[in-house]
């Protein structure tokens, strides 16, 4: 119990955090149903076909939805299915920071000399972890439910436990998957491995959708067995049996993940590689790049970015696959046919792409630069930081190495991904404009660059609270472009998003307007992220 | 003025740092000469880290200022840190990086860095720096974090309790180091909060409680003043002397049980060893108090709570 308590007070500023962001996302969702979808039959009917087309186009995210003229159908798509992504990404951070962040920190070599078996410790983590999900998937509920209640409409409490169960069994599956993961590979690779895992089976769901030779794999994905289900929508369904996998699935990875954690040493991953002789050094490195600013961040965080390289070039090649299969969608749809007409072999495939590919990368860049302010702040919290600072460097220069750091590691993976999506589109023969491709893929670099100068300033004016602050400025972007046209939002209010400013450049070209003022505000960031930390105390 | 600042290695005037409920430095004046080892001594809490942070330029002071060579430590804060070697008390995390490239990537920030030097510091160490910072256990992280201190053979070398990690053969060779430092002209700030290792390398030492500096005493002062606890066992048939033990120079609170005497000497041993020179020891111990004892016999103050009556 008392295990299960330290795990509740250790993540409570992630459960409160994911609970308010389930509660915003699918409140708002539903609100803003009821200010779009009209309220006569025919209004909600047209509205409903053009949802089911803009679903085609998230097809690689997220399954088609059941009744989107309905509320429940537009916030199970909308609202639901996003938050199981997030829910899953919370999932691998958490599991992944007790094999990594507590093991390094001693926290679980305390927990383990006061008695406590090492079942005992993975019980109570996931036994902790359930509660904090099935709280947050609460929230999700209820923001629907409040939602629905200001539209002057009913929903069946059923059907909202239903859809918040689910919520909360794929939470519990990834986490335990994670877990397992983790186990396997020891903590320095523990975050690498269980992320590259959940995206796996996650791709296997997801292109399973468009990509028959897939289907045969899909069983594999627990994320195949939360999409059996849609119980929000009218006419929509909630399968026990695919529910009761997840559970199982979640149940079977955890005594997994003890067994492995019972037979591996702390610090060590289960299964080791070959020993490699060790020779002793008494030199200090002699490689050029440690003398270098900039290159020397780089180098250290080599593999870090070659994995995003690699995964983002992958993920441009998929969705340049899917392109076709959306685009058939699309054109198979009698009534889409005038709109089409228009674009039909001139610019269909690169808004489509542009679409689907871009609001994905842009979602994976932001996420990138809160990578690199949870750095910052766990280099401020582990004296990493202090150390640096008593070298002969001006705080400034330190501000300024990070925010360049990003940046380069930003056109690094802004270039293969755009390299690979040129490649595989002259693959596929969809014909798109270079320079037009190359200014999408290089407006990426300045759209990081706006969170991590929000980053930058959190981590400089308290660290601790640095990623979670982030996180929900992050959010609030994403949700100021979501609700922009929704609730009539301002232009200056709507031009402090991100999201927003990043505009369509593969459609449309780059809006100078848009890249200026994300410059302006990277660098205010920057610049008043400077002055925070010149002004602060380090290690105190 | 600035020729007076200029050959001051340390000065700090009415230094404050104020954390509140009582907590922090206060009105800290200090001037510390150069090539001196100055120790700076203080339990735990005291204010020693705050100290040296304010040195560092890590933390800037509520009031009052500090200077390290005639430079102002936050206004001149990247000039004074080329002149010093930094060991913080807690040693900072690198995660899978090897020594030779944590050694390599600081180097690299700073220059200058001479790669014969930082080769002889780890051979001298024994450290090997072709291991993970991970796989370090914590004595050689701390040797880690004394060669980043010295590589680049600075003026002056701020050491936050520096021996903290290390066993007794390390300790001997890095007091070797200071010493060697001092003689060629380096000055040594050291915060400690064992005594021994302050007499041990020091030639002043400036006591520190409770955010204030209560006393600068030079080394024969200190060793003047301290106390050391002595349990001595007499030869079953010996007779236990003790007259001569009460009467003996420097012994106080005598208590003889048996063949069993204990006592506290203050300052030198002379004369205890002369009271039992003529009889039959079986065994001698001596146990240097703790820094709160320290300050008990020194101040005089009430007893801490955390002390046994």
């Amino acid at each position: 119990m008392t295990g299960v308590v330290l795990t509740l007070r250790l993540g409570r500023w992630g459960i409160v955090g994911f609970s308010l962001a389930a509660f915003v996302l699918t409140f708002v969702q539903t609100t803003g149903f009821y200010q779009i979808a009209g309220s006569t039959p025919g209004a909600r009917a047209a509205f409903g076909a053009s949802m089911a087309t803009l679903a085609a186009q998230f097809v690689a995210l997220f399954p088609p939805p059941i009744r989107p003229d309905t509320v429940g159908g537009y916030v199970e798509f909308r609202g639901f299915h996003p938050l199981a992504i997030l829910f899953a990404v919370w999932a691998l951070a958490s599991a992944t920071g007790f094999v990594r962040g507590d093991e390094e920190r001693g926290t679980v070599e305390a927990a383990l000399a006061t008695g406590t078996s090492r079942v005992a410790l993975i019980a109570s983590r996931v036994a902790g972890f359930a509660i904090a999900i099935t709280v947050a998937s609460a929230a999700a509920g209820a923001g629907f439910v409040f939602g629905v209640a200001l539209g002057h409409e009913t929903v069946e409490a059923q059907r909202v436990i239903e859809a918040s169960l689910l919520l909360a069994a794929i939470g519990l599956a990834c986490y335990a998957l994670s877990l397992l993961a983790a186990q396997v590979a020891g903590p320095s690779a523990s975050t690498a491995v269980a992320g590259a895992l959940l995206l796996a089976l996650f791709i296997d769901n997801s292109l399973s959708r468009a990509m028959a030779s897939l289907t045969t794999w899909r069983w594999l994905s627990p994320f195949r067995y939360y999409d059996l289900s849609q119980p929000l929508p009218s006419g929509g369904n909630f399968d026990g049996r695919a529910f009761l996998v997840l559970i199982g699935i979640g149940v079977v990875a955890a005594g997994a993940a003890a067994a492995a954690f019972m037979r591996r040493d702390l610090g060590a991953p289960l299964v080791s590689g070959p020993r490699i002789p060790h020779r002793l050094r008494h030199d200090a490195s002699t490689a050029p790049w440690w003398k270098v600013a900039v290159v020397r961040g780089l180098y250290e965080r080599r593999l870090g970015l070659l994995a995003w390289c690699a995964g983002m070039a992958v993920l441009a090649a998929v969705f340049v696959a899917l392109t076709r299969t959306i685009v058939q969608v699309l054109l198979s749809i009698p009534t889409l046919l005038p709109y089409l007409s228009i674009f039909v072999h001139q610019q269909l495939y690169p808004a489509v792409l542009g679409y689907t590919w871009f609001n994905v990368a842009q979602l994976l860049f932001a996420a990138l630069a809160i990578t690199y302010v949870a750095r910052w702040s766990a280099e401020d919290t582990d004296g990493r930081l202090e150390i640096l600072l008593s070298q002969p460097q001006s705080r400034a220069a330190i501000v300024l190495e990070r925010m360049t750091v990003l940046a380069a590691s930003a056109v690094l993976i802004a270039a293969a991904s755009g390299a690979v999506l040129y490649y595989a589109s002259h693959q596929q023969g969809i014909d798109l404009n270079t320079q037009r491709l190359t200014a999408a893929s290089l407006m990426l670099v300045p759209f990081a660059l706006v969170f991590a100068g929000a980053g930058s300033l959190l981590a400089a004016w308290n660290p601790r609270a640095a990623v979670a602050l982030l996180g929900a400025f992050a959010f609030a972007s994403y949700l100021d472009t979501e609700l922009a046209t929704i609730y009539k939002l301002p232009v200056w209010l709507q031009d402090l998003s991100a999201f927003k400013l990043f505009g369509t450049p593969l459609l449309n070209g780059i809006d100078g307007r848009n890249l200026a003022l994300m410059l302006l505000l990277a660098l205010a960031g920057l610049g008043s992220s400077i002055l925070a930390m010149q002004r602060r105390d380090v290690g105190a | 003025m600035l020729v007076e600042m200029a050959v001051v290695a340390i000065r700090t005037s009415k230094l404050t740092k104020d954390y509140g409920a009582a907590r922090g430095l206060f009105e800290l004046d200090l001037q510390v000469s150069p090539q001196e080892v100055f120790g700076y001594l203080g339990p735990n809490g005291s204010g020693k880290t705050t100290t040296i942070r304010l040195l560092m330029g890590m933390i800037r002071p509520t009031t009052g200022s500090a200077h390290v060579f005639g430079l102002d430590c936050v206004r001149d804060s990247v000039e004074v840190k080329r002149k010093v070697g930094y060991l913080p008390g807690d040693v900072p995390q690198f995660g899978s990086l090897r020594g030779s490239e944590i050694v390599a990537y600081l180097g690299g920030m700073r220059g200058g860095v001479d790669r014969r030097h930082v080769r002889a510091i780890a051979e001298r160490l024994d450290l090997d720096l072709n291991r993970r910072f991970r796989e370090y256990s914590s004595g050689n992280k701390q040797k880690l974090a004394i060669l980043l201190a010295f590589m680049h053979r600075p003026e002056l070398l701020v050491l936050d309790e520096p021996t903290s990690g290390l066993d007794p053969l390390n300790q001997q060779e890095f007091y070797a180091m200071l010493r060697e430092a001092r003689d060629d002209g380096a000055t040594v700030f050291l915060s400690s909060h064992i005594l021994s290792e302050v007499e041990h390398v020091c030639d002043r030492v400036g006591i520190l409680r409770s955010g204030r500096l209560v006393r600068v005493a030079q080394l024969d002062e200190l060793r003047r003043i301290r106390v050391h606890r002595v349990e001595v066992e007499f030869a079953p048939d010996a007779e236990v002397p003790e007259a001569r033990l009460r009467s003996a120079p420097g012994v106080e609170s005598l208590q003889v049980e048996g063949s069993r005497v204990t006592c506290t000497i203050r300052g030198s041993f002379d004369g205890l060893l002369d009271a039992i020179s003529d009889s039959e020891v079986t065994d001698l111990v001596s146990t240097e108090p703790s820094l709160e004892e320290f300050f008990l016999s020194f101040f005089g103050e009430p007893r801490p709570k955390a002390l046994p009556a």
